[in-house]
C-alpha cells in the first residue's frame, strides 16, 4: 500500500501548499467563456471538467509577442531578463505535457534557446489525466514522455492517485504528506487507438498520400486563417519583428507567433514566393507534423489534442489522410 | 558596446567602414566588429551568411560577400529591395549596425581541391560567389582550372565592373561576362555578351570531369542553368547551388525556410543538387 491517495476534497489545500512555490495558473474559463491557462487564485475558478483549453500551454513558454532583444545606441542590442518567478501549470493533460516535450526538443536541438530555457526553467508541471472526447486521441503518439512532469494526478473513483516525476514531485509531495492516505496500487490500462498506429506507420516511411485527392479538398475550403496552428501545442513558427520607439533611437524586438498557412510565410524579398497557393502551404504544415523539419526529423509532432479538428472553420482534418487507409499494405 | 559576453542570439556591436555604391539599387557595406576579440573570433566559409541588425529597422539574412580575414572586417553586397535593407541604404560610414552569425554550411571548398571549378553568377548571386572566387584565389594552386560566368539584366545592374576589369586579365582564370538586354554601352574594357547566362554556356567548351559547377542566383536562373549543365555533362552531384528562402532566425527555429526535410539556414544555404532535385518546388 502507498500513501499516494489526495481525496478530491483535500484538492484546495493541495493548491494552498502549491502556492507556495509561485504562481499558480491552470484552466480557467474566460469572460467570454472560453476555456484558458489562466492564474488560479481561488480554487473556485479552477475548470478541470474542460476538456481542452483554446491556447494550449506553449504560451508560458514563447507568448505570442515576445521582446527578445533592446536596442539602445550605447547599450547596443540587449536580452531582457524574464522574470525569475516560479509558474505552477496545474492540470495539463498528458497531450499537453507531450506538447511541452516536444516544444523541449526543438528548443534544445541546435542552440539551446536562452529566453525557452529560462521560462521552462520556472515552470513545474502537474499533468491530470482525462479521457479523450470525438476530437482527441491518446496513444504514444507524442505522450509517452511520463518523465516530464514534477507531479501527476490520476483521477480515480476514491480521488487523485500521485505519481512523482521529479525531485522537485518529491518535495511537494512531502509537504502535504498529511493529506494524502493508502490505497492500492492502480492498475494502468493503457487505451486502444487505431488511429496512433496508423500514424506512426505512414511517418516512418516518409508518407505524403502524393496522390490524395484529400489535398485538392483541403485547399479549395482553407481560409488560410491559421487557427489550426495558432491552437496547437507543438507550432512554435515565429516571425522576428523590430520596432523603433517615436524617437527613432531606441528599439525593441519582438518575437511573434507567425503561421505556416499565411500567404507570406514562404516569402522572401522581392516577392517570390515558394509557397504560393494554399495547397503547398497544407503540405507544408502537414510536412512539419507528422514528418518533422531539421533536428526533429522523424518525431511526430501531433499530440493528439484535438484543437485543430475543433477550431478549423471549414472542417479540415488533417488526421483524414490516416483514416483513408492509404496504407494498408496488399497482402 | 558590450563588456560581457551576451548569448550567441544578441547580435554583436559593428560599425560601417566603407561603403561602395554597385548600382543604381545595390551597395557594398565593409563593416567591422566593433569588439575586438569578438572580431578575431568571427571566422567563416565562403556561402555562409549573416544576420545583418539594422537598428530599429529588423534583421535580415545577408551572405557573405567578401573571402575571411583573421581581423572581422566582412564585406555585404545588399541591394535596396525591403523594409531592413531600405534603411540600410539611409545608413553611412560609421553607422552602428549588429551582426549575428556567421550561419549557414558554405561551400564545401576543403572537398573541393584538386577540381576545377565553375562559378556562375546571376545578379545579386555575384555576392557569396565573390566570397568564394577570391578564396579559391587566394589558395589558386589548390584548385584545378577556375572559371567565372557573370550574368546581369543590364550592363549598368553589372557590379563590381572595377574588379571584373582587373579578374579579366588574370591569367590563372577565366571570366566571361553576360548581359540579358544590351541597353547601353558595354562597361569600358570589358567583353560582355548579350544574352541569358544557358546562351552564354554554349559558346564556351568545358572540360565536365573533376570539375565543380557553383551556382547562385534567382530561381529562375537555377532551372535554365542546370539544364544546360547537366547537357554538357555536368552529373547532379557535381552542382552545388546556394538557395534563397525566408530565413528569420538562422539557428533553425523559425521554420520559415524549410526545404523538404531540411532547413535552408542550418543544412544549407549550399546545398548539392543531387541532394535537393527531386524535393518539389525546390526552386
Amino acid at each position: 500500500m502507498a500513501k499516494e491517495l489526495l481525496h478530491y476534497s483535500s484538492l484546495p489545500l493541495f493548491l494552498k501548499e502549491l502556492a507556495t512555490y509561485g504562481d499558480v495558473h491552470g484552466p480557467v474559463m474566460t469572460d467570454d467563456n472560453v476555456p484558458s491557462f489562466g492564474r488560479i487564485d481561488s480554487p473556485a475558478k479552477l475548470r478541470l471538467d474542460a476538456r481542452r483549453t483554446l491556447i494550449p500551454p506553449k504560451k508560458y513558454l514563447m507568448p505570442p509577442r515576445d521582446a527578445v532583444l533592446t536596442y539602445s545606441p550605447d547599450r547596443g542590442y540587449r536580452q531582457p531578463a524574464i522574470s525569475e518567478r516560479k509558474i505552477i501549470l496545474f492540470g495539463l493533460h498528458p497531450c499537453d505535457l507531450a506538447g511541452i516535450s516536444y516544444l523541449d526538443k526543438v528548443f534544445t536541438a541546435i542552440e539551446p534557446d536562452p529566453l525557452y530555457h529560462e521560462r521552462r526553467r520556472n515552470l513545474i508541471l502537474i499533468g491530470l489525466s482525462c479521457e479523450p472526447d470525438d476530437y482527441c486521441f491518446c496513444g504514444d503518439v507524442g505522450t509517452s514522455e511520463s518523465s516530464l512532469f514534477d507531479l501527476f494526478l490520476h483521477c480515480t473513483d476514491e480521488g487523485y492517485r500521485l505519481a512523482v516525476g521529479s525531485p522537485l514531485g518529491e518535495q511537494i509531495i512531502s509537504g502535504i504528506s498529511m493529506l494524502l492516505s493508502e490505497c492500492k496500487p492502480l492498475a494502468y490500462s493503457r487505451q486502444a487507438c487505431t488511429i496512433e498506429r496508423k500514424i506512426l506507420d505512414a511517418a516512418a516511411c516518409d508518407e505524403t498520400f502524393p496522390d490524395s485527392p484529400l489535398w485538392d479538398d483541403f485547399a479549395a475550403r482553407c481560409l488560410s486563417c491559421g487557427a489550426c496552428s495558432l491552437c496547437c501545442p507543438t507550432c512554435y513558427c515565429f516571425d522576428v519583428r523590430e520596432y523603433g520607439c517615436l524617437g527613432g533611437v531606441t528599439a525593441e524586438r519582438l518575437r511573434e507567433w507567425d503561421n505556416c498557412l499565411f500567404a507570406d510565410h514562404g516569402m522572401i524579398a522581392g516577392g517570390i514566393n515558394f509557397r504560393k497557393n494554399r495547397r503547398e502551404r497544407l503540405i507544408y504544415r502537414y510536412q512539419h507534423k507528422y514528418l518533422g523539419f531539421g533536428p526533429v526529423r522523424g518525431i511526430v509532432a501531433c499530440v493528439g489534442c484535438g484543437r485543430c479538428r475543433l477550431v478549423c472553420p471549414v472542417g479540415i482534418d488533417l488526421l483524414n489522410f490516416f483514416r483513408e487507409g492509404l496504407h494498408e499494405k496488399p497482402s | 558596446m558590450k563588456s560581457h559576453r551576451e548569448p550567441a542570439s544578441v547580435p554583436l556591436s559593428a560599425t560601417i567602414t566603407g561603403l561602395r555604391q554597385l548600382s543604381t539599387d545595390t551597395s557594398l557595406f565593409s563593416i567591422r566588429l566593433d569588439d575586438g576579440g569578438a572580431a578575431r573570433r568571427f571566422t567563416f566559409a565562403p556561402g555562409q551568411f549573416i544576420q545583418l541588425s539594422v537598428p530599429a529597422g529588423g534583421e535580415v539574412p545577408i551572405s557573405l560577400a567578401s573571402p575571411p580575414t583573421d581581423n572581422g572586417a566582412i564585406e555585404l553586397c545588399v541591394r535596396h529591395i525591403g523594409h531592413v535593407t531600405s534603411m540600410l541604404h539611409e545608413l553611412n560610414v560609421g553607422s552602428r549596425l549588429g551582426v549575428r552569425g556567421p550561419y549557414g554550411n558554405g561551400f564545401p571548398v576543403i572537398a573541393w581541391q584538386g577540381k576545377n571549378i565553375l562559378l556562375l553568377a546571376g545578379g545579386l548571386g555575384i555576392a557569396p560567389l565573390r566570397s568564394l572566387l577570391y578564396f579559391l584565389l587566394q589558395h589558386r594552386a589548390e584548385y584545378g582550372d577556375l572559371t567565372l560566368m557573370y550574368g546581369a539584366r543590364e550592363p549598368s545592374a553589372l557590379l563590381f565592373k572595377d574588379e571584373m576589369t582587373e579578374l579579366s586579365s588574370r591569367r590563372d582564370m577565366q571570366l566571361f561576362l553576360t548581359v540579358d538586354f544590351a541597353t547601353d554601352e558595354p562597361p569600358e574594357g570589358l567583353i560582355c555578351h548579350t544574352g541569358l547566362l544557358p546562351s552564354l554556356l554554349k559558346g564556351v567548351n568545358f572540360v565536365t570531369e573533376n570539375t565543380i559547377a557553383a551556382l547562385c542566383g534567382p530561381p529562375a536562373l537555377y532551372r535554365c542553368v542546370i539544364d544546360e549543365l547537366q547537357s554538357f555533362g555536368f552529373t547532379p552531384d557535381s552542382i552545388f547551388l546556394s538557395l534563397e528562402r525566408r530565413m528569420k532566425c538562422g539557428v533553425g527555429l523559425c521554420c520559415h525556410c524549410a526545404v523538404g526535410e531540411l532547413f535552408c539556414c542550418t543544412d544549407g544555404p549550399v546545398f548539392r543538387y543531387s541532394d535537393i532535385r527531386d524535393i518539389k518546388g525546390v526552386l
